[in-house]
């Protein structure tokens, strides 16, 4: 089914209401990541890092594109995502995934939408940002 | 001693190994379950998977890229900048062929920070029937404390 997207539209944000570590383990068993911050909490104390372990970098990039999907009707048209890292979440926390269509375009005879994307703890806090591209059908 | 920038910029357009990587359909679920998306074995993959199969298909583990570039991660490696750009929508249960290599090198100093180098790189995913698929860029930023 075909989506409608107009430039200024703010699509469905996506709440994670507590960031919960116990998912953190899957994700370093599956991406092989040894980073003890994001399941030992004493190599976060040790660091000076604080009492609540980090999350991966791509899982705060997977919120953004779960938004994204979850507006658009399926992964599949999610086309482009890119992103800076700004700040390290830590368990515990509570995050909005938020974006706000720029523009609609054709190209190849499809439709588009161009997307300023972001992640943030509150609305002067964010951790992540950046422009995502997604196929309107 | 932090490596040179000369022979830094010496890894530009030098290919990574590469190597294969298939969205194996239970990786695929437990990967989604863990990040709050639909956690399915068949069908679109989610489009993360151009990250994570860029990284796992590039011939290089992350600590043998950190060697690359003299760095370890016990010197605070972070994430810069991250990009996908998919092609064509990932399969679930399809195997792609991953090749890149390092495309830019910029050695900075901030007066907070000190010196550190910012390395991007770029990796393609491209199916068994030899379509490109998807295209991953992403820099790290590595501090280099001498």
């Amino acid at each position: 089914m075909a989506l409608d997207a107009q430039a200024g539209e703010e699509i469905p944000p996506l709440l994670i209401d507590s960031i919960s570590s116990e998912p953190m383990k899957t994700v370093a068993a599956l991406l092989h990541d040894s980073n003890p911050i994001h399941f030992d909490v004493e190599a976060v104390q040790a660091l000076g890092m604080g009492d609540r372990v980090v999350n991966q970098g791509p899982n705060n990039m997977a919120y953004v594109v779960n938004m994204l999907a979850s507006w658009a009707g399926s992964p599949g048209r999610v086309r482009g995502l890119r992103v800076r890292f700004l700040g390290n979440v830590f368990a515990g926390d509570r995050l909005t995934a938020r974006g706000t269509v720029t523009g609609v375009r054709e190209e190849g005879g499809e439709r588009f939408a161009d997307l300023d994307v972001w992640l943030e703890r509150a609305e002067d806090d964010r951790v992540l940002d950046g422009t995502a591209v997604v196929a309107l059908g | 001693m932090a490596i040179a920038v000369e022979e830094l910029e010496a890894l530009v357009g030098k290919p990574f190994p590469g190597g294969r990587y298939t969205i194996e359909p239970y990786r695929h679920w437990l990967m989604q379950d863990a990040v709050g998306g639909p956690a399915t074995r068949a069908g679109e993959a989610s489009p993360m998977e151009g990250y994570y199969g860029a990284l796992a298909g590039m011939g290089l583990s992350v600590d043998e890229l950190f060697a690359l570039v003299g760095a370890t991660a016990d010197d605070g490696p972070m994430f810069g900048e991250a990009g996908i750009d998919v092609r064509r929508p990932l399969e679930i249960g399809a195997t792609y062929r991953v090749s890149g290599g390092i495309t830019g090198v910029v050695r900075k100093e901030g007066r907070k920070a000190g010196v550190f180098d910012i390395v991007t790189f770029r990796l393609e995913l491209v199916g068994e029937d030899g379509e490109l698929a998807a295209v991953s860029t992403n820099s790290f930023i590595f501090p280099r404390r001498d």
